[in-house]
């Protein structure tokens, strides 16, 4: 007898439906596999046939073959346990009398016959809605990654015999309760704008980049609080919508990142060491492609330490995910997509020894060393990175109102403001925030007035800025009049927003 | 293409040998007379001079490249001044004069009154800004000389580079460019300004040739500034080179203690004029000064610079504190200050008063 049984792949963030064909034959007892299935899940002959016995089954002696459908496709994984244990059970006749037709069976078998959670549940789940499948059978450890998933029963299960007496009706199992997706209220991170001290400069910075989704670069010697300031970025950004957070919670099924919660509730804060490789940032693999870190921090902050010491070519590829805010993967096994629409905030020191601009230590670089040091960061990297703030390390004894510092909630609420007037003024198109305007929409959104021009025109003859470096600006100067409420941009606006760029040497 | 004479040709051949010690040059032509003699006979010459044999064959072949090389710096758009030259600067023949000075650029600055304004590598943002204006502002009535170096050259090529009058003196051919990085200022001096070298155009930097650049910029002017100056800076070098000559030297008054400044403190105790502004210079060559307009403040930002004029150097945050002004708004009207030339900022969010 031939078994039908529905499962899944992943490819890239989306579901392929697979069919798990197996017939039963009399003959030479014999377990064969086809259709390009890889060395995991050929391995899955052992675990079923285990599992099978250990759960008081019959694993039948006779020919069996088990087909893949579509064959062209390349399958990896564990996820195909249960369905492969299904379908075997089907076609030897020990499930007579259950439907099984349009259920979609996930889950890794142990040699006990206990159901072992699989990755990227998330992603397949929502596929598989959407090509028309609303029964799925998952492993309960997976349960808490699929109760988002409104209008479907989903029904988890602890071993394979759960299963089995689910599908004849012995014991049947309870669907899953959809949960309402509730932010994280209690956060993990302990950072918090109140303990950095003093760096009011800095904090404004962050505070503009988080509002407008500008990038972020923090030069200043060594021992500043660089690091922690970008750890607050997270505390200050706006709180995740359920939309946002699916996506996210994909990408990190898919990386087998997820943590108890079963979906993310903050936003990501990558730290990648700086001895990263391409492949790690961006994304790769051999046959299956993994996210890599930028698409990690999608929706959230990837923080860079000490920028030069990267790779160049790491950094430089960064720069087309920057802009487009997905990346596009090839490889000889295929091609995929990742969004990796991230925040980028990064940190450097401002010469090699550190101590460039410091009020009471020496620098002992030379100028050459300096522009050597500062070379490692491409210009067109650089163009991308609208916000540049100097991070010092003045004794703060000096500063009267050092002690009146705000917490992240406070900040948060100025940036949560400042976004309503972004998502009011982009709800016709599919920008989100300022940093994302294009020519076409600063000339809709960012007239400049008379004054303001003049502003920006002595800027450039003055302060050498490269033309590139004009329309940052001018998104910068939005953002900070957003902050403000103004509708128009001021002259101080454009002011502050020059402030935010280092000169370029000639 | 440009007529040189027979002697002026011998000169520019015996520049393009760089095998040969300037000296050397110098006691060849005395020995030879004319520069035309020693190019036809110039074997004969080496001998009776040195009492043995030339040891460079090549010289001899580099005689039949001359109108190749000529040719190739016509090309390029180099001129040679050489001694026998009508526009070759006066001042220099205090100073070992160079027998040609090839240039690229505006050679009619030659004939404008020239003042040096040199500084080291290392120069604090305030006195690169200083510099910035003192060289725009005597460029109104000097043509100013100085290097192609970072910090001090820097600043007084800035300045100057509005108006175009400017002179370049570099440490190597004008094919090169020293420090690399400068290129492209390099170019924008050579298409307003004057670029100048003793050096034949594919010469590279050797380490003597900054001293032999710094006598040159001494001798071409007729004062020099020295901006900033540590204890051992190139820029002493200059100045003494300058004391040398029989030239006026100003320098930069610096507050006790700061390395970058002994040097130039230095020099004021030994008595060099103290500039603090152009007209100090302008003062000591009776020209009379210009009626300046004081650029218009706002409220806040009369503030801001009148606690930053008297500390001299803040951090914006203490800054703003003292002012009373939320710090956001500090930066925006710092920007505007720097706009308009009063405030430099000094690294560190640090904020220094230049006016």
């Amino acid at each position: 007898m031939i078994a039908k049984i529905i499962c899944y792949a992943l490819s890239g963030l989306d579901g392929v439906p697979v069919e798990v064909e197996t017939d039963v034959n009399r003959g030479v007892p014999s377990y064969d596999m086809v259709g390009l299935p890889d060395t995991a899940v050929k391995e899955s002959k052992e675990r079923v046939r285990s599992a099978l016995k250990n759960s008081g089954l019959l694993f039948p002696m006779n020919r069996i073959t088990v087909n893949f459908a579509p064959a062209d496709l390349k399958k990896e994984g564990a996820s195909f346990d249960l369905a492969i244990a299904i379908s075997l059970l089907k076609a030897s006749e020990q499930l007579i009398g259950a439907d099984v037709s349009d259920t979609v069976f996930l889950g890794e078998l142990a040699l006990n016959g206990d159901l072992r959670p699989i990755g990227g549940l998330l992603p397949i789940l929502i596929s598989a809605k959407g090509h028309g499948f609303t029964r799925f059978v998952i492993p309960a450890a997976n349960a808490k990654e699929a109760r988002f998933l409104g209008g479907a029963e989903i029904y988890p299960a602890e071993t394979l015999l759960d299963v089995v007496n689910h599908l004849i009706g012995a014991a049947p199992i309870e669907p899953l309760e959809t949960a309402e997706f509730a932010v994280c209220k209690k956060r993990t991170s302990s950072a918090d704008l109140k303990y950095v001290k003093g760096q009011p400069m800095a904090r404004r910075a962050i505070e503009i980049a988080v509002a407008g989704g500008h990038n972020l670069l923090m030069i200043g010697p060594p021992g500043t609080g660089k690091t922690m300031l970008a750890r607050c970025l997270p505390t200050i950004m706006p709180d995740l919508s359920f939309e946002e957070a699916l996506e996210i919670t994909k990408i990190h099924s898919v990386a087998g990142i997820l943590g108890e919660e079963g979906i993310v509730t903050e936003r990501p804060f990558r730290t990648p060491h700086h001895t990263a490789t391409t492949v790690s940032m961006c994304g790769g693999g051999n046959r299956v492609v993994h996210p890599g870190e930028i698409s990690l921090a999608h929706g959230g902050v990837l923080f860079l330490d000490e920028l030069p010491e990267y790779k160049r070519s790491t950094l430089e590829a960064l720069r087309q995910p920057l802009e487009d805010g997905q990346i596009t993967i090839s490889r000889s096994g295929g091609t995929c997509s990742y969004p990796s629409r991230f925040m980028l905030c990064a940190s450097m020191n401002p010469c090699p020894c550190g101590n460039y601009g410091s009020a009471n230590l020496v620098c002992t670089c030379t100028p050459a060393e300096i522009r050597r040091y500062r070379k490692k960061i491409s210009g067109p990297l650089l163009d991308r990175i609208d916000l540049q703030v100097e991070v010092d390390n003045i004794s703060y004894d000096e500063l009267t109102s050092a002690g009146k510092r705000e917490d992240s909630e406070t900040v948060k609420e100025r940036v949560n403001f400042a976004r309503k007037i972004q998502r009011n003024r982009f709800s016709g198109c599919k920008l989100r925030t300022n940093a994302e305007m294009g020519e076409r929409e600063i000339d809709e959104f960012c007239g400049l007035g008379a004054e303001s021009e003049k502003i920006l025109r002595d800027a450039f003859e003055r302060m050498r800025l490269s033309a590139r470096a004009r329309a940052r600006i001018i998104k910068v100067s939005r953002t900070i009049a957003d902050l403000d409420g103004c509708e128009n941009i001021l002259p101080k606006h454009v002011f502050e927003a020059v402030s935010y760029r280092l000169e370029e040497k000639f | 293409m440009t007529k040189y004479t027979k002697d002026e040709q011998a000169l520019i051949w015996l520049c393009a040998c760089t095998e040969l010690e300037p000296r050397e040059r110098a006691e060849l032509l005395r020995v030879a007379g004319a520069p035309a003699a020693l190019f036809e006979r110039f074997e004969f010459f080496y001998e009776k001079t040195f009492g043995r044999e030339c040891p460079c064959k090549e010289l001899e072949d580099r005689k039949r490249d001359l109108g190749g090389f000529l040719r190739e710096a016509e090309e390029k758009g180099y001129f040679a001044v050489t001694v026998l030259s009508r526009d070759y600067p006066d001042g220099l023949k205090a100073a070992f004069p160079p027998l040609v000075l090839f240039g690229a650029g505006r050679r009619e600055l030659l004939q404008e009154e020239l003042f040096c304004i040199v500084g080291s590598r290392i120069t604090p943002p305030w006195a690169e800004k200083f510099g910035m204006d003192i060289a725009q502002k005597l460029s109104s009535r000097f043509a100013v000389v100085t290097g192609l170096a970072e910090g001090g050259d820097l600043a007084a090529v800035r300045g100057a580079l509005l108006s175009g009058k400017l002179v370049c003196v570099l440490p190597c051919g004008l094919d090169e460019c020293y420090p690399a990085a400068h290129a492209a200022i390099k170019e924008e001096v050579r298409r307003v300004g004057l670029l100048l070298s003793e050096y034949p155009f594919r010469e590279k930097t050797k380490k003597y040739s900054f001293h032999a650049r710094n006598r040159i910029l001494a001798g071409l002017c007729r004062g020099v500034l020295v901006l900033s100056a540590g204890e051992k800076s190139g820029a002493l070098l200059t100045a003494n080179a300058a004391l040398e000559y029989g030239r006026d030297v100003f320098a930069v008054p610096y507050n006790p203690g700061i390395s970058r400044g002994v040097g130039c403190n230095e020099l004021l105790k030994k008595g060099a004029y103290v500039c603090t502004c152009a007209q100090d210079i302008f003062d000591c060559y009776g020209i009379l000064p210009e009626e300046e307009k004081a650029a218009a403040l706002t409220a806040d930002e009369e503030k801001l610079y009148n606690v930053l004029h008297s500390e001299g150097e803040l951090h914006a945050a203490v800054l703003a504190e003292r002012a009373g002004i939320p710090v956001y708004e500090a930066a925006a009207l710092l920007a505007s200050l720097e706009l308009k030339g009063l405030v430099v900022k000094a690294g560190g969010n640090r904020y220094g008063c230049v006016k």
